[in-house]
């Protein structure tokens, strides 16, 4: 529920809020370029562009710790109720999962360093366009759960869970093509292990965003889903 | 009308007037129904129906003036003493409508205990303030029975400790807090059923609220207490209902819990968000 009046009375809490509001908005930005630019020094074969990402992971972790300070002090000050509370509590959450996604791009950063400095045959493209692949659908769902948080949306949040379920069905997809690649070519095993990791990791960037959708829907409805199968939660939502 | 929990995301917006979530309490102790009460041709509360439970906390909250004081003055007849105040409607204890003319309106006070803002201890000592209604209701045979009945009071109202070494001294005498918590114990002497707190802790420091607030957990093991309150904070604190009043209508009301995480109308919303205005 939104408040339709003009707002609080104490219109220095409403700035606060909008304070923390655009700091996510900020942080997930940046996870995202994060993921991005990982996936590029991979495509590029550049361990230098990789490291790049690994050294501004810490400013990930840095906008953590200013939202984590901004809601311990809001709490402390303001006591805020109700949707106010729910709000300040989704962005502790979200700034946690966020952080989370700036190591996972971390990890695919670490893969282009390892490829590309320190190992002398590089893997074989078809492997790294499955990560390509993965990347492009995970970042997409960083982006609606983003955009469904700034937007109070409650459709985007529920679009944001059922891609979720997509992105099982998209892992499982990549590990099957390969393992075929993989048993044409014993040699790449190294490779395919690496690749899988690297796989991984964005479905973990996924899931967060799974979590981000879910913290919305509890932001806009009060209700906690995280543990709810996503037919039962879309039709008590009625969409 | 109650908001079905199941149905995620429902609101009622600013202009439903019909009060939202459980006005029945299974174990109630009072019940009003259809209340309308107004000073002349003023109305001041429209169509209220609540329940008090037995041994529960409920708080009323809203803005000034919306008739949360006049409600609970209702269950004691304190509006009788207003000129022009009329009271329509059922309100009914055990069964028996307070507004009935068989009622003994000072039994009924007996009953229904009430604390107000500011504390009010009678110019007596303290050990007369306490013994002043068990003396005049008859319910103590004898000194012994009396010293007891007080020395009982004051332990319940968590001010024995502090006081048992001078009641003879002005009640008047004792800090804010003491004389609220003397109030407290003049209160339940007389072994209510009901205790009606008005503001208790506004004219107090934060110590002595804390004190009163865990004294008011401690009562409602035997009474059932309806508090008014301007602090949401307090409100949250210690009660397990909460109603929801604005501009004489009852807007909500429901577990405090619920109340203060997601309400389900836009006006309670906004009141507890400071969003009101």
């Amino acid at each position: 529920m939104t408040s339709t009046t003009d707002g609080h009375i104490v219109k220095r809490f409403d700035e606060e809020m909008q304070e923390m509001h655009d700091g996510v908005l900020q942080m997930g930005a940046l996870a995202r370029r994060q993921i991005r630019q990982a996936v590029k020094s991979l495509q590029a074969e550049d361990p230098s562009a990789a490291r790049n990402v690994i050294e501004r992971d810490s400013d990930v972790n840095e906008l953590d710790k200013i939202l984590n300070a901004q809601v311990e002090q809001i709490l402390a000050r303001r006591q805020p109720m109700a949707s106010d509370l729910r709000e300040i509590l989704t962005i502790e959450k979200i700034a946690t999962d966020l952080e989370r996604v700036g190591d996972e791009a971390s990890k695919i950063a670490q893969l282009a360093v390892h490829f590309f400095e320190k190992q002398s045959a590089v893997p074989n493209y078809q492997l790294l366009s499955e990560v390509t692949k993965t990347a492009r659908f995970v970042e997409s769902m960083l982006q609606e759960s983003l955009e469904a948080f700034d937007e109070k949306h409650l459709d985007r949040a529920c679009n944001v869970i059922r891609m979720g379920s997509e992105l099982d069905g998209e892992f499982r997809t990549s590990i099957r093509h390969l393992t075929t690649f993989v048993m044409e070519d014993s040699r790449t095993i190294g490779h395919f292990i690496d690749i899988v990791l690297g796989i991984r990791a964005l479905e973990r960037i996924g899931g967060h965003a799974k979590n981000i959708g879910g913290y919305v829907i509890y932001l806009l409805t009060g209700r906690d889903v995280r543990h709810e199968p996503l037919d039962q939660l879309l039709r008590e939502i009625s969409l | 009308m109650s908001a079905p929990d199941s149905n995620i995301g429902v609101t009622f917006p600013r202009d439903h007037r019909e009060t939202v979530g459980q006005i029945e309490h299974p174990n109630f102790k009072i019940r009003c129904r259809d209340l309308n009460v107004f000073y002349g041709e003023n109305q001041a509360i429209f169509d209220v129906s609540l329940d008090i439970g037995s041994n529960e906390v409920i708080a009323m909250i809203g803005p000034s003036g919306c008739g949360k004081s006049t409600l609970i003055r209702c269950f004691n007849r304190m509006n009788d003493t207003i000129n022009g105040c009329r009271v329509d409607g059922s309100i009914e204890m055990d069964g028996e409508d307070v507004n009935s003319n068989e009622i003994d309106v000072v039994l009924l006070r007996a009953r229904v205990g009430m604390v107000f803002q500011k504390p009010n201890p009678f110019p007596k000592s303290i050990y007369e303030n306490v013994a002043y209604g068990p003396r005049i209701h008859g319910l103590t045979n004898g000194k012994e029975e009396l010293d007891s009945a007080v020395e009982s009071s004051l332990l319940r109202a968590g001010l024995w400790d502090e006081v048992a070494d001078r009641l003879d001294e002005p009640g008047t005498g004792l800090s804010g807090g003491q004389q609220q918590r003397l109030c407290i114990a003049r209160a339940i002497s007389i072994n209510p059923e009901v205790i009606l707190m008005d503001e208790p802790c506004s004219a107090l420091d934060p110590i002595a609220t804390a004190r009163i607030e865990e004294l008011i957990d401690e009562l409602k093991r035997n009474y059932s207490i309806a508090i008014v309150t301007h602090s949401m904070q307090q409100a949250a604190r210690v009660s397990q209902r909460t109603a929801y009043f604005h501009l004489g209508y009852l807007i909500e009301v429901g577990e405090t819990e619920k109340i203060f995480t997601n309400p389900s109308h836009q006006l309670t919303e906004d009141y507890i968000t400071g969003r009101f205005g």
